[in-house]
């Protein structure tokens, strides 16, 4: 062992005074940047546990966007587009959200559970630095992991959605050109009056006008599938043909009925909503580090940690947003899962497909009734709660 | 029972902070089991200090209490003059320590964990990390991961996380453990000069020729509590004298040696005789026996003193605890 004599100098034995401790404020509860760069740098440096979450969070939807533009590219007319809005909301609500909560408790699980696991924590305590502050530096190190990774996939989503969006829309299973204004659409409608009076929505009141000429037209149509989608009062049958000019006017009506309907219909998420899912995914993501590794640092153990997180966010919550169980409504309020589904941004279905669709996923009916104020304050109890049952087990923990 | 040559903790008032290591009545207790027993130590600054005792004793347990990894039940204790767990943070500022083996991030190399643990030191002790891997010799492994490190290597790192503190107390718990007899010769050459440079170096272990050879002072811990504590050179000043004899009628020279007024215990072995003398008996003794047994008409072929050792007298210690409970 070769022997060097500059630690410390090769000094006589020093006073009490000399050995006074540094002043760099070990006792505070505040980590250093340094103490945030090396966990950030230990959770990095897990190669097995970087690759599994690059692939959950990127690998998951890009690969399945690669599949889709390649089967569009080989067989355009058995494949549609890849992107589009409807691809959008199943990729956002349906996979980064869920997988986003899960990859991000397990790294937070990891975290609050390595050090004592491979007997780091010792090492550590004997520092002297403040437990809180050893507690404290994980959290900017982990957000700095998986809010990346995160808006990663998620961009890669959003881009693929954009471009490689359905140029046509398909509306009721008619090919429409999109942002048709009104009167557009009931122009292009009378030019295609046959496919809109068979396929489109028909709903004829009593006081709808024009009424028995459009009933004439729709039992007039030459609708190979069956009788169009028509919601009609029971009357007389037995309509007179109708004319061409009558039928053309005909399906302007019922595009006029229509048009609210298909002006909420999107080739591609538009940006509010990319911006609003995007702040939703992240937030989804940061409770699910947090609560992981709260949850890891009270346990002292990753895997039941990891499985506990996987157990609220894929069968406690759906039970427990949807279902209405007397007398206990409030405690399923208290669960953070239903709270981050009411803050979903409009046009988002949420948890597992469910939702609202276009209409807005803060209006699901699906979901247990709950306030904005509540489900922020759901959240916020959550995250608070989480680091405190976590920095209060390290601090008080036999190291 | 216990015998100190250290003055004793309530006369040290005025020089406290004379002590690196001061506890006074330090209790800890795992429901029914008392793993530390009202222990009173006093470790001197500058010194290679042994904490001995026999599996089970609470040596770790004791370290553990110290560094603040585990609370105490009872007694107040202080490092380097600072009251922990009060000032746990000054303390520990300037201790560095290993505590049983020592275990680091597997996939992080010598050189990270030691990152990890610099940044939550002092800023300068992120320069000391270059230096400390060479002192203890894996300066040349510091960047492989350490899972791919041997028990020896190991300790060897953990010895460097100790010293990026620039400590002035250090507190090894079992440092020889998994070393090779060069890595053992190794460690000791550093703790000495550990202590050398004004350091204070407490050493937990029960390889009792390894304490000998390296510290100053020993304390002896049996069932949590601290038994013996001193100079090693003072303690064994207080261990019995043997005398081994070679003689040509073992039996006739037992019955004389016996029948003398010295008050030795002799025991017969394949050797001759182990004649064990009460502690402090002076050599003109020796010299008494070698006459009662030639004037018994005895060929006396060797007749030896055989020097205590830390080993035999910390048997001597341990197994009157025994007799006596």
């Amino acid at each position: 062992m070769t022997m060097l004599p500059d630690i410390g100098a090769a000094a006589p034995v020093p006073s009490p005074a000399s050995v006074a401790a540094p002043l760099d404020h070990r006792g505070s509860w505040v980590p250093s940047a340094p103490m945030i760069a090396t966990r950030f740098m230990e959770l990095r440096r897990r190669r097995g546990l970087m690759i599994t979450l690059i692939l959950v969070t990127i690998g998951i939807p890009t690969v399945f966007l690669a599949i889709r533009l390649l089967l569009h590219a080989l067989a355009p007319k058995t494949y549609g587009p890849a992107g589009g809005y409807s691809i959008y909301t199943a990729l956002v609500s349906g996979v980064l959200y869920v997988f986003g909560f899960i990859v991000a408790a397990t790294l937070g699980a990891t975290s609050g559970s390595a050090d004592l696991n491979e007997g780091m924590f010792r090492h550590l305590v004997v520092t002297g630095r403040s437990r809180l502050a050893l507690y404290a530096a994980r959290i900017p190190a982990g957000l700095a992991i998986i809010v990346p990774l995160v808006a990663v996939g998620f961009t890669i989503v959003c881009a693929v959605c954009v471009f490689a969006a359905p140029s046509t829309l398909n509306y009721n299973g008619v090919t429409v050109p999109v942002n048709l204004s009104r009167t557009g659409l009931e122009s292009w409608a009378a030019d295609h009056a046959d496919e809109v009076i068979c396929n489109f929505d028909v709903r004829i009141e009593p006081s709808t006008p024009n009424a028995s000429t459009i009933n004439a037209a729709v039992n007039s149509a030459p609708c190979g599938n069956g009788p169009p989608n028509v919601q009609q009062p029971s009357g007389p049958q037995g309509q007179p043909q109708l004319a061409q000019g009558q039928i053309r006017e005909v399906a302007g009506l019922i595009a006029r009925m229509d048009y609210s309907d298909y002006a909420r219909q999107f080739l591609y998420p538009s940006n509010s909503l990319m911006i609003e899912s995007g702040l939703w995914l992240e937030l989804e993501a940061v409770i699910g580090f947090v609560v992981g590794l709260g949850l890891g640092s009270l346990i002292g153990q990753r895997t039941v940690a990891v499985i506990l997180m996987i157990v609220l966010e894929v069968v406690l919550t759906p039970i427990l947003s949807r279902a209405r169980i007397p007398h206990l409504s409030n405690l399923q309020r208290a669960v953070v899962g239903l709270a981050t589904a009411h803050l979903a941004p409009g046009g988002l279905p949420v948890l597992g497909g469910g939702g609202g669709g276009p209409a807005g996923g803060s209006g699901n009916p699906g979901l247990l009734p709950e306030s904005t104020t509540v489900a922020v304050c759901v959240i916020i109890a959550w995250l608070v709660g989480w680091s405190i049952l976590g920095a209060w087990r390290m601090m008080t923990r036999d190291a | 029972m216990t015998t100190t040559a250290l003055p004793h903790p309530s006369s040290s008032r005025a020089a406290e902070s004379q002590w690196a290591v001061e506890t006074h009545g330090l209790t800890k207790r795992f429901e029914e089991n008392v793993a530390v027993n009202d222990v009173e130590l006093l470790v001197p600054r500058g010194c290679a200090f042994g904490y001995l005792g026999p599996n089970g004793a609470g040596k770790t347990t004791l370290i553990r209490v110290l560094l603040g990894l585990t609370h105490a039940d009872a007694g107040t204790m202080s490092l380097l003059g600072y009251p922990v767990p009060r000032h746990r943070d000054k303390a520990l500022a300037r201790v560095g320590a290993i505590v049983d083996e020592p275990r680091f991030h597997g996939h992080l190399t010598g050189r990270q964990n030691l990152q990890i643990l610099a940044a939550a030191r002092e800023p300068a002790a992120r320069d000391r990390i270059g230096p400390a891997l060479e002192r203890v010799g894996i300066l040349h492994r510091a960047d492989d991961k350490v899972a791919k490190y041997s028990m020896g290597m190991r300790q060897r790192l953990g010895v460097a996380a100790c010293l990026i503190g620039d400590p002035q107390l250090l507190i090894l718990d079992e440092p020889m453990n998994g070393l090779d007899p060069a890595g053992m010769q190794d460690m000791r050459e550093m703790i000495l000069s550990l202590v050398a440079e004004g350091r204070t170096v407490v050493l937990s272990s029960h390889l009792l020729d390894e304490v000998e050879r390296t510290c100053d002072a020993v304390a002896i811990v049996d069932r949590g509590k601290v038994v013996r504590q001193g100079p090693i050179t003072e303690l064994l000043a207080g261990a019995s004298l043997v005398v081994q004899i070679e003689c040509s009628d073992p039996d006739r020279a037992r019955a004389l040696v016996s029948a003398t007024t010295i008050g030795a215990e002799v025991v017969a072995d394949s050797t001759g005789l182990a004649v064990t003398l009460p502690a402090g008996t002076g050599r003109d003794v020796i010299a008494e026996i070698n006459r009662v047994l030639v004037e018994g008409g005895l060929s006396v072929y060797r007749l030896q003193e055989v020097q205590a050792s830390l080993e035999s007298w910390f048997l001597q210690v341990t197994s009157r605890l025994g007799e006596s409970q």
